[in-house]
């Protein structure tokens, strides 16, 4: 947003400077950096310099064994892992054949989207932080640790769960979770309205958003663009729909879009999505305790376990965008090749790079943040 | 020196000291207190132990009851964070920030991955133990501290400071040699930064006989002096 009188100024070219932007910087989001090309405060060129967070992810999962990757996979995105090890735990069940038990299906379900809120939560903190209001940040974060409490409850761990595993899930969820966790979703339900009221309506921070980092449509394809940043591009994509796994099909939920592409229309779908969220939770409340059975297939002595030699690629719709795993087995006790799929890579470096041509520099932090990139996942 | 004869140099902790006219105790005593109990932390988000970090500084846990704030900017700034495993490319920008900052200061490790690597540990790609490469006040353990152990690490670095206890970045200056080797270890010989420690621990008067040795004269072969810059307008 510019100021009413602004006028704008013809600098010569000499006038341009470099400006480095990060690692650290409170504008920017995590251990990563931006070099910026100024002509007075506009940005004539990006680059992203990535890696501050770099641990070589890919590498060391081939040293580990299937079940202890499980450990490793949920640090690469810190603020949402558990798509991290729901996606990983997919790849390998469809490698083995494994069939997960329906009970243990709900519970991930389940996970997911606790971990989707918990992360738009964060998410919002963040960016209301870049606009310079510090309210909803300290809401968003003492809202999220509610969450974390039930993920305490549940798995043992604030965030990182280690929960999940191939063949199931590892405990059957405790007596009187369902209703803690019904409580929790109508407090933030009931919260929402405070929040659009300090946040998603303030004008303060919808004038600042409003036209900043524009995306349309092709670009966004072109750019694979992915998760609530498409949608908010108007495509109606989401992987919980378009390819569902789980036991996604049996649920009843809508894909929330916006139409302007911007900084606004993308903080506005994650505020429908948590919406959508809570009701998903809601219908797993209400089915979870007629699903009997078991919670996980047993697999063979989990530290001499042979994967049968084969490929597989599995996706799941993690808060940030879609995230997929390609595993390869060529029969032995570690994986022989795993990549990872992220959806901040893409975000983080070649949208940002091209969003913040042209941008004033006190709006690269709030690029960066409407993106949601996820730093470590960038680096991996 | 090779990395293994790094390895056996044993860094003793420095003792707080007390002096010998009543007085100057009672005023150190005051000193400590008061710097215990207004602090600017640096939080440098270094690894995932970052995210433990809002929780801490926002509502529900608040660091800012025992008078700790974060600060931007590291010249400014009296605590280093360390959230987490750093990286090598990260760990020349740690160094540099913590050099710039201003004495007295304390470092704080969080997460397991600063003390031995941790689940990391063959990594090729991160710095394995913190304190070869500068010297770290506290250490907080776990993968990843919950917030309310942040809170205690920092109260115990308050307990540390109001006893005039926290004295590593005296550390810094009388083995200098050893941490710039170890940084030499991992950076190459052409490692330098722009501050200029040596000349800072001739000045607080805290050379020690390990402050120069033969990494410092590899550094002053391959520095090259800081010229002020040219002003334009
Ligand atoms: S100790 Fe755990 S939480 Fe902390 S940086 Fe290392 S892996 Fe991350």
């Amino acid at each position: 947003m510019r100021p009413e009188n602004y006028q704008a100024v013809n600098h010569p070219p000499s006038h341009e400077f470099e400006l480095n932007f990060g690692p650290n910087h409170p504008g920017i989001e995590g251990n990563f950096a931006l070099k910026v090309k100024l002509q007075g405060d506009i940005v004539v060129e990006a680059r992203t310099d990535a890696g501050y967070l770099h641990r070589g992810f890919e590498k060391l999962m081939e040293d580990r064994l299937w079940i202890q990757n499980i450990a490793l996979v949920p640090r690469i995105c810190v603020p949402d892992p558990v798509p991290m090890e729901v996606c990983y735990s997919l790849a390998v069940e469809d490698l083995a054949n494994i069939e997960v038990p329906e009970r243990a299906q709900w519970i991930r379900v389940l996970q997911l989207e606790l971990s989707r809120i918990a992360a738009h939560l964060f998410f919002f903190g963040g960016h209301a932080a870049t606009t310079g209001m510090y309210t909803p940040m300290y809401w968003g974060v003492a809202d999220r640790d509610l969450l974390l409490d039930l993920f305490e409850e549940l798995t043992g761990g604030r965030i990182y769960s280690i929960y999940n595993l191939p063949g199931g899930v590892r405990q059957d969820v405790p007596e009187g979770f369902l209703q803690r966790v019904s409580d929790t979703l109508d407090y933030i339900d009931g919260r929402l309205k405070d929040y659009d009221n300090l946040f998603f309506t303030n004008q303060i921070f919808v004038k600042r958003a409003r036209g900043v980092g524009t995306i349309n449509q092709q670009q966004a394809l072109d750019w694979s663009v992915t998760g609530p940043n498409l949608r908010a591009c108007g495509l109606e994509f989401d992987v919980r729909r378009d390819d569902p796994y789980l036991i996604y099909p049996q649920l009843d939920f809508d894909i929330p879009t916006e139409q302007a592409g911007d900084a606004l229309a993308r903080t506005l779908v994650r505020r429908l999505e948590m919406v959508e969220s809570i009701r998903i939770i809601r219908q797993v409340i209400k089915a979870l305790p007629d699903i009997k059975g078991p919670l996980r297939t047993p697999i063979p002595n989990p530290l001499a376990w042979r994967v049968p030699a084969g490929e597989s690629y599995a996706r799941v719709e993690s808060s940030k965008g879609e995230v997929a795993y390609y595993v390869v087995s060529n029969g032995g006790e570690k994986p022989y090749r795993v990549h990872i799929r992220g959806p901040s890579a893409m975000h983080a470096v070649q949208v940002l790079e091209k969003l913040a041509v042209g941008s004033r520099l006190e709006d690269i932090a709030q690029t960066i943040f409407s993106l949601d990139a996820c730093p470590p996942e960038v680096d991996r | 020196m090779k990395k293994s004869d790094l390895d056996k140099v044993k860094i003793k902790q420095i003792p707080a000291q007390k002096r010998t006219n009543p007085f100057a105790n009672v005023f150190d005593e005051f000193v400590g207190f008061c710097r215990s109990r207004s602090m600017f932390m640096l939080h440098y988000c270094t690894g995932c132990g970052a995210i433990e970090l809002p929780p801490a500084m926002t509502s529900r846990f608040d660091m800012e009851r025992l008078g700790i704030q974060p600060m931007v900017s590291p010249r400014q700034a009296d605590i280093l964070l360390i959230t987490g495993y750093v990286s090598i490319k990260t760990l020349k920008r740690v160094i540099l920030t913590y050099e710039q900052m201003a004495a007295p200061k304390y470092v704080i490790g969080i997460c397991s991955c600063t003390v031995n690597g941790g689940m990391y540990w063959q990594s090729y790609a991160t710095a394995k133990k913190l304190d070869e490469y500068f010297p770290v006040d506290l250490y907080i353990a776990g993968c990843m501290p919950r917030p309310e152990a942040v809170i205690e690490g920092l109260q115990q670095l308050m307990q540390k400071i109001k006893a005039n206890e926290a004295n590593s970045w005296k550390q810094y200056y009388k083995n200098y040699d050893y941490f710039l080797g170890n940084q030499q270890h991992l950076f190459g010989n052409n490692w330098q930064t722009p501050t200029d420690v040596i000349g800072e621990a001739e000045t607080y008067q805290l050379a020690g006989p390990n402050t120069l040795g033969e990494h410092t004269k590899i550094l002053q072969s391959v520095q090259t002096p800081l010229k002020p810059l040219e002003m334009k307008l």
